[in-house]
């Protein structure tokens, strides 16, 4: 991290053990996280405030995660947003880089995966901020 | 999800590859090309020019301009070269996600297990030769798919034949599964729209009280996700019977964690034996 100020990561998976795998890991590595396993609770927080980089399952009971990609967007263009699935199709890949995803990542991922991938929305998110 | 596929240059190897490219077109996993040669290699070897083939052929199928394997990005990076020295060239890679092709030497399931675990594959896919009874490589190192499926920390896809998958025969013996290993179940049973049955392997007439919760876990899980699912148990000691039941559409599924009963009940190799005798596509769970 190259300021003081910490990144900061959303996570929403309604599976609590990928929520309480990601959490600790990416706190250890230095990132500000909260976690939430249903949709309308993240979608509440982002009223409150905004994160640097939002990890999402896509499909989840009530608003899933394309919808939630879409909230987020809409929202706060700037938030770059990872969209994780268990259940991945080419269809929703290519629905998730039309809505503004920064990486699409099928489960299953070792968690060094996943802190390479938020290691490059914050790069891109310091270069934009810095243009 | 990064997927290693270790071939060689036989035809079965490119049913694998197949497999490789359909797993790649819906997961836009990161994806690693390994052959190993015995011996130092010239580039008019097979193994060289099988994975350029491969390559070619994976570029083929997903490498169109809005793949996320398009060969748009270039980078500079440090290569090590063979007398200990480096030199810094210009790649291409892919604009989102990576195609990577490596050529190890050495011992081949030693390489591909070294190899798996150095890039943190999530699944190893192989071929291997034979219809029915047999589970091998028509190389030098013939029995490297059995070494692998024995041995390796990830799970492993041994494609037999160049077939579709549209059942997966899942059996799950009384150790928990993994979160990673249900992942892949659900990813297989996405891409291909299978069906999944559920076999509990119980010992001695019945199941312990955490073998059912397990069965009920995974039902529910399952279910949960809209994913239609028949749950059965059946008797350790007629498992090779149970087998015989799928069918060359079938993908048979293993739960193969370090404390599986499978591993604990028959001896070490077992798991390699089985997957040689099985005939249809074996994924081994991890």
């Amino acid at each position: 991290m190259t300021s003081d100020r910490k990144t900061t990561v959303l996570i929403l998976d309604d599976e609590p053990i990928v929520c309480k795998r990601l959490k600790p890991a990416l706190e250890k590595a230095g990132y500000e996280v909260e976690s939430f396993t249903r949709s309308r609770e993240a979608m509440h927080r982002l009223t409150e405030r905004s994160f640097d980089v939002a990890i999402t399952d896509l499909k989840m009971d009530g608003l899933d995660g394309m919808a939630f990609l879409t909230e987020v967007k809409k929202r706060y263009p700037e938030t770059e947003v990872i969209v994780i699935t268990g259940f991945a199709t080419m269809e929703t890949a290519r629905e998730s880089y039309q809505k503004g995803v920064f990486d699409f990542v099928a489960k299953p991922f070792k968690l060094g995966e996943i802190l390479d991938v938020v290691k490059k929305a914050e790069t891109k998110r310091e270069a934009l901020l810095k243009n | 999800m990064r997927i290693l596929f270790a071939g060689d240059e036989h035809p079965y190897s490119a049913y694998a590859l197949k497999k490789v490219i359909e797993l790649a077109w819906h997961t836009w996993a990161d994806v690693t090309l390994l052959a190993v040669s015995p011996t130092q290699p010239s580039s008019r070897d097979p193994m060289p020019e099988a994975l350029h083939r491969y390559r070619e052929e994976f570029l083929e199928a997903l490498g169109g301009s809005d793949s996320p394997y398009a060969q748009e990005r270039w980078e500079y990076e440090w290569m090590a070269l063979r007398n200990g020295s480096w030199e810094e060239v210009q790649v291409r890679r892919g604009i989102k996600k990576e195609l990577r092709v490596r050529l190890r030497v050495g011992n081949a399931d030693t390489e591909i297990l070294s190899e798996a675990v150095r890039d943190g594959s999530d699944l190893i896919v192989m071929g291997c030769s034979g219809k029915g009874k047999s589970c091998t490589w028509d190389s030098a190192s013939s029995t490297a798919p059995q070494k692998v499926i024995g041995n390796a920390t990830c799970s492993v896809l041994l494609i037999k034949e160049d077939r579709p998958i549209n059942r997966v025969l899942a059996c799950l013996d009384q150790t928990a599964a993994s979160q990673e290993s249900i992942e892949m179940i659900n990813q297989i049973l996405t891409i291909h729209g299978a069906q999944l049955e559920l076999v509990g392997l119980t010992r001695d007439g019945g199941a312990k009280p955490e073998a059912y919760t397990q069965l009920i876990r995974l039902g529910d899980y399952f279910g949960d996700r809209g994913i239609p699912i028949n749950t059965r148990l059946a008797e350790q000691s007629k498992f090779e019977s149970v087998l015989s039941t799928h069918t060359g559409d079938d993908l048979l599924a293993l739960w193969m964690g370090k404390k599986s009963l499978l591993t604990l009940l028959f001896p070490r190799d077992w798991v390699e034996k089985f997957a040689s005798a099985c005939p249809s596509s074996v994924l081994v769970l991890r």
